[in-house]
């Protein structure tokens, strides 16, 4: 540690907290009875956590390291075979070309294998899910996410071949190890599983029309994707339109699932609102939405006339949005797209930079304002510190 | 008793969040868990008071201010962060700062 002089203080307090906390707590632990391996889980957990969030660098366990160390020689070599074959990829590009690949092709070079692969990482990247959450929400069977299925079976049975469709859309079409069929649409935001397509046609390429996932509604959580549609069979030609579009919500808002429910609606009519049965029973595992016009349940019912009379605007949008929750409790939210300031929503960012500290003093003076502060942590723009002491000026 | 001021940062919350895991595996009792986080309070106002000793300097506009039950709220934007080692600029930051003047810590 000689060449670090000026070295990050946060993961050794960090450290030093977990160790206090969880030696101060064995105690706790062992009067109710509890075991001391539940102490260690906890301690795990704990440590993984803070390594997840990458608040803080340099942060981890000396098995951890030994992990680590372990799993950077894999990827260096991984990268070095990568490399060797995406140089002899620019001379084979040609032969990727658009109508004659096919996904039923088994003799493509290896070369094709590997050039997609990190263009479908930066694409992944880019969408800034990680892989975890893309695999959960894909809801893929195996352990595995789909970067490790693409990137490990690299010499073995995945190809890549891009498609172009009849609309011009460039697909990626992959073909992993264990026989799925990935489309990947680099605007999209997901990867979504395909199944077996009948028949792949060179010269009309049908490709499946990927109902994209639904960004998310609110901003608030990206990692929480409401709906994934799995299209089964799909056959985009014109002449007949199957769809069996299987409406999977995931543990999302309330208000969400209304808006969602509207949309699936739009998309099965686009295509000629086939099977909207199937959806529509699945959508009703969810605490039964249903448009309340009147009724019990008002919040209002106690006002004045007038105050009534506004209210039932509101109320009538919000009964669409809410699906007619009794009490309307989550009321303030879904209102909060009328309200004219802008703070609400910007405070509900992912990362907001917070500092939590105490204050010694904090002087004004006009509207030129002191702070000395102490004793805080800071998470900017992802990152974690700390300071004994902090002096701030700001101008009101 | 310590603040709990500070249960809303990446180690408070990681730390939340794992016990809720081994609450929810039935593990340990809510009541443990409370006692850790207590606890967690304790060490982490001990060891921000004693293990950390250095100086930032901050600098931007106030855009909002609020001072309720002897707790500050501020919102800044455009705030320089600076230590002897680096500078942090960000768009916008929210300081929450309750009262040093007598914490009830017998650290000091």
């Amino acid at each position: 540690m000689a060449s670090s002089a000026n070295s990050n203080p946060v993961p050794k307090l960090y450290r030093s907290v977990i160790e206090d906390v969880i030696n101060e707590v064995r105690e706790l632990f062992l009067d109710e009875g509890v075991d001391e391996q539940v102490l260690m889980e906890l301690k795990t957990l704990w440590e993984n956590k803070l390594m997840q969030s990458k608040a803080v660098e340099g942060f981890h366990t000396e098995e951890q390291a030994a992990l680590q160390a372990a799993a950077h020689q894999q990827a260096q070599q991984a990268t070095q075979q990568a490399q060797a074959q995406q140089v002899l990829l620019p001379p084979q590009q040609q032969v990727t070309s658009w109508q004659s690949t096919r996904p039923t092709v088994t003799s493509a070079p290896q070369q094709q294998v590997i050039v997609q692969d990190p263009k479908i990482l930066q694409h992944m990247s880019a969408t800034g899910m990680s892989a975890a959450a893309t695999a959960a929400t894909l809801a893929l069977p195996t352990g595995v996410s789909p970067y490790h299925q693409l990137i490990t079976s690299q010499g073995n049975l995945s190809q890549n071949c891009y498609i172009k469709t009849a609309d011009g859309q460039i697909l990626q079409f992959v073909r992993a190890a264990n026989g799925a069929q990935y489309i990947i649409q680099p605007q999209q935001q997901m990867v979504l599983q395909q199944q077996v397509l009948p028949q792949m046609q060179p010269g009309g390429v049908q490709a499946p029309v990927i109902q994209q996932v639904l960004a998310p509604l609110q901003g608030g959580h990206p990692q929480q994707t409401g709906v994934i549609i799995q299209p089964q069979q799909i056959v985009l030609t014109g002449n007949k339109v199957q769809q069996n579009a299987q409406v999977m919500q995931m543990p999302g808002q309330p208000g969400q699932v209304q808006q969602i429910q509207q949309q699936v609606q739009q998309v099965q009519q686009a295509q000629g609102g086939a099977a909207p049965g199937p959806p529509q029973q699945q959508a009703k595992q969810q605490p039964p939405m249903m448009l309340q016009v009147d009724g019990a349940g008002d919040t209002s019912s106690e006002d004045e006339d007038e105050e009534e009379e506004e209210y039932d605007e509101d109320e009538d949008e919000d009964k669409d949005k809410d699906g007619g929750e009794d009490g309307q409790v989550e009321e303030e939210p879904l209102n909060s797209e009328d309200d004219v300031s802008d703070e609400e929503d910007q405070e509900l960012f992912d990362t907001e930079n917070v500092v939590v500290c105490q204050y010694d003093k904090i002087h004004r003076s006009k509207n030129k304002w002191k702070f000395h502060l102490k004793d805080g942590i800071m998470n900017l723009n992802g990152r974690d510190y700390v300071f004994s002491k902090a002096i701030g000026d700001a101008e009101w | 008793m310590a603040y709990q001021l500070y249960r809303n940062t990446t180690l408070g919350n990681s730390l939340q969040e794992s016990l809720d895991e081994l609450i929810q595996t039935q593990q340990i009792t809510p009541q443990l868990a409370l006692q850790v986080l207590l606890q967690f309070d304790k060490a982490i106002n001990t060891a921000l008071a004693n293990r950390v000793c250095n100086r930032v300097n901050f600098k931007g506009s106030l855009n909002t201010y609020r001072f309720c039950d002897n707790v500050w709220t501020f919102v800044l934007n455009d705030v320089e962060f600076r230590e002897v080692t680096d500078l942090v600029k960000v768009d916008k930051v929210k300081i929450v700062a309750c009262d040093g003047k007598n914490t009830g810590n017998a650290a000091e």
